[in-house]
């Protein structure tokens, strides 16, 4: 098993990147713009439902951060028909799981359940997005459980706290500044008829994607989904306001002292483009960010970690599945306490460096080969496919463009990746931060 | 219950996931398969039991450590050789040190499952050791040993560990210390190496894209040569597990608890029965009291739960929360109270029948992916579960009565065996 032998297994296996769909998705569409979609996988006898809703922190007034991760909570509070914890009830009788999660630009909720249910929980879901019952004391009681979550994962974590001061600074005028779980004086404030207006005005069907994924038929879930969704009526009382960020003109550096932090970390984020505003472009940055950053085998891992022994850790990666604009994200850890300017200096100066001697033809192509193996993995299992598909729809790609990521995957070159890297390096819309004690 | 039948019928006639065959290689090496084409993938899961019980008193943290320097390089290969090639033929390779074992996956695509499995060869037993590597990773560690310091719910769980298993040598954070750490020379490792990776000590689970023929053949070529040279010590059995609670005081808004509790081996025969009571107690995610009682009806917590934790020697019960520092006491008089209704009062006809059929239903989740199917395989082989646990498991469910369960539960649920590590600054009531 000598490195030779490396190009010829390339040779041998790179005509697999053929112009096959990845997921083989069907798709339909109600009067209503409920987008249905379903990936038939019958291997076992179980289903994934998602329902992604393609809003999330995004569109809440200013004053009220937190309010579509509040109502994402609420969402299991039970309706007229299906009361208190009917729904969740059921899941577990059956031997499902589920869970929600709410991002900037979405918000989702999933069941994993035995095949034989499908009707019930399609009704359930449908159930839900319209006839929600809620208590102030619901609303009160939850208000209590988000402020702990948000203590759990925010205010007794330093490291997430720096990076929540981090995005307020890098999206000055984007709502990706304000916190998802929101800032905790204001949902301190969040009331009932905040939550209530919200779901009141958003949750629509033509707001929604419905991904069925595993055992399930598509002209059956057509069915089913037309009766159990077809009634619900469509509104535009959510607009959406696309706003962008100013480019910087001065550096920024967040810094966060704790006495409980013993190591320091040293961090950036760079705002940039996202897979919306050109997939190839961002296939591309993202390669070359794999490349550069991505995993212990990246360029400056081998040269800093490896060679040179100044960070126990470095890395980066990119974040581009978002309707604004996406992200860079860079981390190190150094093995003896350092200067961060020294820091900042020493990876600016790599990453130079190294893209016009170290991304080469024979890394791309390996990182290419690693993509396309990953959407192999992506289809064992049914629930991520149901993921990707979801997001990818959410943030506002169409189906063909994901079923067709390898064809793009084939077209990217070593010059589109190195502009997009020369055009990294040259980005000033950063912010650097740091954790020390 | 005749909607369970119908389900695992239809499971039966439809997958072949339950369909597993028992395999043997030449040098007799036995493991379970499922031949599945559905997707280009193999998958395989396997364990060594030893792990860190493995350790000699001066050796904290050794058995992580060996098992982080597992894909840094072979004889033949340095490590970055190694991890390019494992990207390119589409490998996945990882090993996770264990109190009683050592855990890994490996994954390959199976157009490159020769090449894949000459890789795992050479990783598992050949791996190079360098010192640049040893040095490197033990910084890596190091790091996140002192990352962990500022983490509190891992504070918590190293202070529960410490305290909660007395003088037992699960006390030991799986990482060591940044002090036991710097001590180990490339030779320590190597011999913890040979002594962690033996074939008596070995199970193993497969699913995915390839024949009987073949999967034997390259089972036998990775595992084949391991040696059988040490006797593994037993683990001692939990004589002396901690009670009451313990402070330790960090400056924190938000107090981490994690409780403990004596617990039962995966093979006892009251285990399942067990299982079900805490499902209802503290496991059955938005359905346990503690959720409902703690997290709905006060909102104390944003997350409480409970679960059995069964070792190779011996069993525990093990859970947690966290909560502001004003409501630490209260939230823990709410756990021990549910606890206590578990032990006289017991579950509901209502709570079982729904906690049953829970378990029915939900078995055939696993047979989702390749990589669950083989996870399954090697947990049912791990804990001695038998080979028809696939058949029986149904079984042994539905003969928990209300009685049984009620028994069981007022047996094991024991308040004062309860053990709290309070990690953060509660107030005082």
């Amino acid at each position: 098993m000598k490195i030779v032998s490396i190009f010829f297994a390339i040779l041998l296996v790179s005509f697999n990147l053929n112009s096959k769909k990845i997921f083989n998705a069907k798709s339909h569409k109600l009067e209503n713009g409920l987008t249905l979609i379903v990936v038939e996988n019958p291997r076992a006898p179980v289903v994934a439902q998602m329902i992604w809703y393609d809003f999330g922190s995004s569109v809440e007034e200013i004053g009220k951060s937190g309010l579509a991760h509040f109502i994402e909570h609420l969402m299991f509070k039970g309706t007229k028909k299906f009361p208190k914890n009917y729904y969740s009830n059921f899941i577990s009788k059956i031997g499902g799981s589920e869970n929600a999660f709410t991002s900037y630009d979405y918000t989702a909720y999933y069941q994993v359940f035995p095949s034989q249910h499908l009707e019930k929980i399609i009704e359930l879901e449908a159930d839900r997005m319209q006839n929600l019952t809620l208590t102030k004391k619901n609303v009160e009681i939850e208000r209590e459980v988000i402020l702990e979550e948000r203590f759990q994962r925010i205010e007794s974590n330093p490291s997430s706290q720096l990076d929540e001061s981090m995005r307020s600074v890098l999206y000055p005028n984007n709502y990706y500044g304000r916190p998802i779980i929101g800032w905790k004086h204001e949902i301190e404030k969040l009331n009932y008829d905040d939550v209530f207006n919200f779901y009141k005005n958003f949750y629509k069907p033509n707001n929604a994607v419905l991904v069925l994924s595993g055992d399930v038929n598509f002209s059956k879930a057509k069915e089913i989904v037309d009766k159990y969704y077809g009634n619900i009526k469509s509104s535009d009382t959510l607009k959406r306001k696309v706003v962008s960020d100013p480019d910087f003109k001065t550096t920024t550096f967040v810094e966060l002292k704790n006495e409980n932090v013993k190591q320091q970390v040293w961090k950036r984020i760079y705002r940039t483009k996202s897979f919306t505003k050109s997939i190839e472009e961002s296939m591309a940055l993202d390669l070359g960010m794999k490349i550069l950053a991505g995993g212990s085998s990246s360029v400056l891992y081998e040269e800093l970690v490896d060679e040179k022994k100044i960070f126990s850790m470095v890395g980066g990666f990119y974040q581009g599945l978002s309707k604004g604009d996406g992200y860079i994200y860079f981390y190190a850890i150094p093995n003896k306490e350092m200067d961060e300017k020294e820091i900042g200096d020493l990876i600016d100066k790599e990453v130079k460096k190294n893209i016009e001697s170290k991304i080469t033809p024979e890394k791309l192509e390996l990182e290419k080969q690693k993509y396309y193996f990953d959407s192999i993995y992506g289809m064992d299992g049914i629930l991520k496919p149901a993921e990707i598909i979801g997001e990818a729809l959410s943030v506002g790609l169409k189906l063909n463009e994901i079923e067709k990521w390898n064809n793009k995957l084939k077209k990217i070159n070593i010059d589109m990746v190195k502009k997009e890297l020369n055009e990294f390096s040259k980005n000033n819309n950063y912010v650097t931060g740091s954790l020390r004690n | 219950m005749k909607l369970v039948f119908l389900l695992f019928f239809f499971f039966f006639q439809s997958s072949e996931a339950l369909d597993f065959k028992k395999l043997k290689t030449k040098s007799g090496i036995e493991f379970w398969f499922v031949q599945d084409n559905s997707i280009p993938i193999i998958s395989l899961s396997f364990s060594f039991r030893g792990g860190s019980s493995l350790e000699l008193q001066d050796q904290h943290g050794l058995a992580n450590l060996m098992v982080s320097l597992m894909d840094e390089g072979t004889r033949n290969l340095n490590s970055q050789e190694f991890k390019k090639l494992m990207k390119l033929n589409g490998m996945k390779l990882s090993f996770s040190s264990q109190k009683d074992r050592i855990d890994g996956v490996f994954q390959v695509i199976s157009s490159q499952a020769d090449q894949g499995f000459e890789l795992f060869k050479e990783a598992l037993n050949y791996p190079k050791f360098s010192e640049d590597e040893i040095k490197k990773v033990k910084n890596q560690i190091s790091s996140s040993i002192k990352i962990d310091q500022s983490n509190i719910p891992t504070i918590a769980s190293n202070k529960f560990n410490e305290y909660f298993f007395g003088d037992h040598i699960f006390k030991r954070n799986i990482k060591g210390t940044i002090k036991s750490l710097e001590k180990f020379k490339r030779q320590d490792i190597s011999n913890f190496h040979e002594k962690s990776f033996q074939k008596e000590n070995l199970v193993i689970g497969v699913a995915g894209d390839i024949t009987d023929k073949k999967i034997k053949i390259l089972i036998e070529s990775v595992f084949g040569k391991l040696q059988d040279k040490f006797t593994i010590p037993e683990i001692e059995l939990f004589s002396n597990l901690s009670i009451g609670q313990q402070v330790y005081k960090m400056k924190t808004p938000q107090t981490s608890v994690l409780f403990g509790h004596p617990g039962l081996k995966r093979n006892n025969e009251d285990f399942f029965a067990l299982r079900i009571a805490n499902y209802i107690l503290g496991g059955g995610g938005f359905q346990s009291r503690l959720y409902k009682n703690i997290r709905e009806k006060k909102g104390l917590v944003y997350s409480v739960y409970s679960y059995l934790l069964p070792f190779e020697n011996d069993g525990v019960i093990v859970g947690g929360f966290q909560t502001r520092n004003k409501s630490v006491y209260e939230t823990i008089n709410a756990v021990k109270k549910n606890w206590k209704s578990m032990n006289t009062r017991g579950v509901s006809k209502e709570e079982l029948n729904n906690a049953k059929a829970y378990f029915n239903g939900s078995f055939t989740r696993n047979f989702t992916s390749t990589s669950s199917i083989a996870a399954l395989l090697k947990i049912v082989q791990y804990y001695k579960l038998g080979e028809n646990y696939f058949q029986n498991r149904e079984k042994i469910i539905n003969n928990i009565d209300h009685e049984m369960v009620n028994s069981v539960a007022s047996k094991y649920f024991k308040t004062e065996n309860l053990f709290f590590m309070i990690v953060g600054e509660p107030e005082e009531k």
